[in-house]
């Protein structure tokens, strides 16, 4: 943080000069601090191309490379063969030296990310120039869990998508970083906060929002892009959130519930969708063709404490889907009912066709879990079909927690947190990061504090026992594990699977690898100098491909901090 | 005994400060001329179990402002303070104080054996995860490096007992964690 305010001090001189420099947009400048020092040369994205995503091996469009998020990257310029040879191109240092979760996107050699505290860059991806700098002038109240992060942004027509710290979404000029609206989403005070990239589908930009720490009631929301006009909001928790009452979760184990007690609780103070929690995280997959989103909902509000939330509490610990024009329900699948651990439901969703049972290729949506597993279900009703072999250690489960602290595997990060997963169509195989931390699990009772921290008690990490991570392929046909890689540290930031038969991802201590796709073997690897805990993306330019990751570390798991965007190249 | 007398005088010239003025730059100066007389007129409280108040992050400010006045933080004289200030004076006076300087209260750096039980208590909550890597804050989540012990100690030690009982999230980890690392965070962050 000291670091970072001596950093302000000197871009405060830097938007004075481009205030002269940029004088016939000097007024928007004035008003959102931006530093304009050069135009980006970005053509306004239509969105045909963006529905193209997927085969694109010139620009990297959505956060997770296309509508169904699969993290695939079609382009093979570099592949097995070559990868040892891949050097960096440029470091690009942003201001802001904190945790870096962003999905850098790249338009026609236009490069996108963002920093922490919601800051955005456009840069030359040819070059590493900055080009334009976006620095959101936070209001007083923000109230987040697990960091200041941001995960990145995505462009339609003319306009850049950002949401930010204290809950506002902002369109900037993709040219010039000058905000064209911005709209306040939900209320920071009361515990809502935003780190996601927006996804912005036919003229509607969606977003989640934080704040399952903080008894929120979540949502998805749809902006009109052009205007910033609320058009529908799905509330995650519904006013009816009991359910069937589970005994049992997704993958069949007893999570040792008392139903006799929740009952009466419910009798008592009624249905607690109100500050349920359920937040969103993460980017919605965009089945363009049923017009559906599907995304998961993650933990309950408090996250340890059940006993003043009775029920299932729907749709906490969810996939969901809901129609893309109304925002309307279609169906869900629940992990966990009524969890207490906060092994929810984070990482985004990818679209890719499975077998069902009997063996028929169908539309499926996978989603790696907090558990461990990676699930897959049916589009059309949500049903799950299958989960896959447990990818970490699980020990335990499902003790409750105790007021001295109960020991229970996964910890309760995961498994698959955040990171997004990254698939190959064609190996059938999804590719998560996993995190493995022994802790123990405290349960402590208190009302709803008005937006407040509200955890109902607490995780603690157990010193005494080792931590380590692993990248796993999993066979998304059978769930069977196909290869794992164990990693010394737990690990966060995500994965890019590519058609050069490379996977690329990132550690805590700084190590970026690319690994064989097929088979986990590692083939190339550079160390940033600090944690790369980031999603990697895949782009060309001058008919070179890239790599492209930022090394910032994490905040939550206290990773080394940095302040770079490293892109690669042969 | 002492304390309670140099409460009344406070409370009395905090009465006087709150008279409406017109000019709203002048209410504020009115208003926070008070707050020196025991968070110090340079930053350096007068009682060590008086927080620093100077360069403290605004959200967090205005939040126990907020909370003074609607009671859900309770202290006799913050209360009264708190009990006539609007949103808006909130929000003036945690901006006025968070632009302040933090002072150096010249506490010794914690024993080595002290800060490593510390750096391994926060390894297990993972207290930097909102206080930050320097416990500097950001937003509404307060600085801790350079408070006075002694505040620190009741901080914890209230959050513990819910005699705090403005954030049962804090209170929680507390509980969580063992009175003795927590007596060693108190040393450890006094003196960074
Ligand atoms: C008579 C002494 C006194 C006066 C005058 C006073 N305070 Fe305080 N203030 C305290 C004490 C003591 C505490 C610690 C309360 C506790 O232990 O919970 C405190 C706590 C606070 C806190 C919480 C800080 C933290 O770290 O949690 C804020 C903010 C604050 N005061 C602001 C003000 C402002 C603004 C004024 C002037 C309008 C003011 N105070 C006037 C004694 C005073
Ligand atoms: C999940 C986020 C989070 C974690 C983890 C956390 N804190 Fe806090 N802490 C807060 C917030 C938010 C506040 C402000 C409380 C309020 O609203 O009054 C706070 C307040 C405090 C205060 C009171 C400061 C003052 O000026 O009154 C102390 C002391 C403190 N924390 C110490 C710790 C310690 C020690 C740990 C680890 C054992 C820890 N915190 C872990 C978020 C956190």
């Amino acid at each position: 943080m000291r670091q970072y305010q001596r950093n302000a001090t000197i871009l405060a001189g830097a938007a004075a000069i481009a205030v002269v420099a940029g004088a016939s947009f000097a007024q928007e400048i004035k008003q959102d601090a931006v530093k304009a020092a050069r135009m980006a040369k970005v053509p306004s994205v239509g969105q045909d191309l963006l529905n193209k995503a997927a085969n694109d091996v010139n620009n990297f469009l959505l956060t997770n490379g296309d509508y169904a998020q699969t993290r695939f990257y079609p382009a093979k310029q570099i592949n097995r063969n070559n990868v040892r040879n891949l050097k960096v191109a440029w470091i690009f240092q942003t201001e802001v030296r904190e945790s870096l979760e962003t999905s850098p996107i790249v338009v026609d050699g236009v490069m996108f990310v963002t920093t922490s505290f919601s800051h955005v860059y456009a840069i030359d991806a040819k070059t590493g120039e900055e080009l334009w700098h976006y620095k959101h002038k936070m209001g007083p109240i923000t109230t987040y869990c697990c960091g200041p992060n941001n995960r990145g942004v995505q462009v339609l027509g003319d306009l850049v998508y950002l949401a930010t710290l204290d809950a506002k979404l902002v369109a900037l000029n993709s040219k010039t970083g000058a905000v064209v609206w911005e709209t306040q989403v939900a209320d920071p005070e009361a515990g809502y906060s935003e780190t996601m990239a927006p996804t912005v589908v036919k003229d509607k930009v969606l977003i989640g929002t934080n704040g399952g720490e903080y008894g929120i009631r979540g949502f998805v929301k749809a902006y009109d892009a052009k205007t910033g006009k609320l058009i529908w909001t799905f509330n995650t928790t519904p006013e009816n959130s009991v359910g069937v009452w589970a005994m049992k979760d997704a993958t069949d184990r007893d999570m040792h519930r008392n139903i006799e007690a929740e009952k009466a609780q419910l009798a008592k103070t009624g249905d607690p969708y109100k500050t349920l929690g359920g937040g969103v995280w993460q980017n919605p997959a965009v089945d363009l063709a049923a017009n559906r989103i599907f995304f998961v909902v993650g933990n309950p509000s408090p996250d340890l404490d059940g006993s003043i939330r009775p029920g299932d509490n729907l749709y906490t610990d969810s996939l969901v889907s809901v129609d893309l024009e109304t925002g309307k329900y279609v169906c869900h699948s629940q992990y966990i009912a009524h969890d207490v651990w906060d092994l929810d439901a984070v990482s985004p969703p990818v679209l890719v066709n499975a077998k069902d049972r009997s063996g028929k290729t169908i539309p499926a949506v996978i989603h790696g879990g907090k558990t461990g597993h990676v699930y897959v279900h049916d589009r059309k009703d949500c049903s799950l079909i299958r989960f896959s072999d447990a990818m970490v250690p699980q020990e335990n489960m499902w003790v409750l927690p105790t007021k001295e602290g109960a020991r229970m595997l996964p910890g309760a990060n995961g498994g698959v947190e955040w990171s997004p997963m990254a698939t190959d169509p064609g190996q059938g195989l999804a590719y998560a990061i996993n995190l493995h931390q022994p802790m123990t699990y405290h349960v402590e009772s208190s009302p709803y504090p008005n937006g407040k921290l509200w955890l109902g008690g607490a995780f603690k990490v157990i010193p005494s026992e080792a931590q380590s991570g692993n990248i796993t392929a999993v066979d998304y046909n059978t769930g069977k594990i196909k290869w794992q890689v164990k990693t010394p540290q737990p690990m966060i930031g995500g994965i890019l699977a590519t058609a050069g038969g490379l996977v690329f991802t990132g550690e805590g201590n700084g190590k970026f690898a690319a690994y064989n796709s097929s088979n986990g073997k590692e083939l190339w690897s550079f160390n940033a100098g600090a944690g790369v805990n980031a999603p990697p993306s895949s782009y060309s330019v001058g008919g070179k491909q890239y790599i492209v990751v930022g090394a910032g570390g994490n905040t939550q798991l206290d990773f080394k901090r940095g302040n770079s965007i490293v892109a690669f190249t042969q | 005994m002492m304390f309670s007398k140099r409460i009344n005088v406070a409370l009395v010239s905090g009465l006087c400060a709150l008279t409406p003025a017109p000019a709203a730059a002048q209410a504020l100066a009115e208003q926070v001329a008070v707050c020196g007389s025991c968070h110090g007129e340079n930053g350096k409280p007068q009682e060590k179990v008086t927080p620093i108040i100077w360069g403290q992050m605004r959200g967090y400010l205005y939040i126990q402002l907020r909370d003074f006045k609607r009671g859900d933080r309770k202290h006799e004289i913050m209360q009264a303070m708190a009990a006539n200030f609007e949103r808006d004076d909130m929000l003036a006076i945690a901006e006025y104080f968070s632009q302040k300087p933090w002072p150096d209260l010249g506490q010794p750096r914690a024993p080595k054996e002290v800060a490593e039980r510390a750096v391994r208590a926060n390894g297990s909550v993972g207290c930097t995860g909102c206080h930050f890597d320097q416990w500097q804050g950001d937003g509404t989540v307060p600085r801790l490096a350079g408070m006075s012990r002694e505040y620190l100690a009741k901080a914890i030690s209230e959050f513990r007992t819910r005699a705090r009982g403005n954030n049962p999230g804090m209170s929680d980890l507390m509980l969580a964690t063992s009175v003795e690392d927590l007596a060693a965070l108190a040393e450890y962050l006094a003196g960074r």
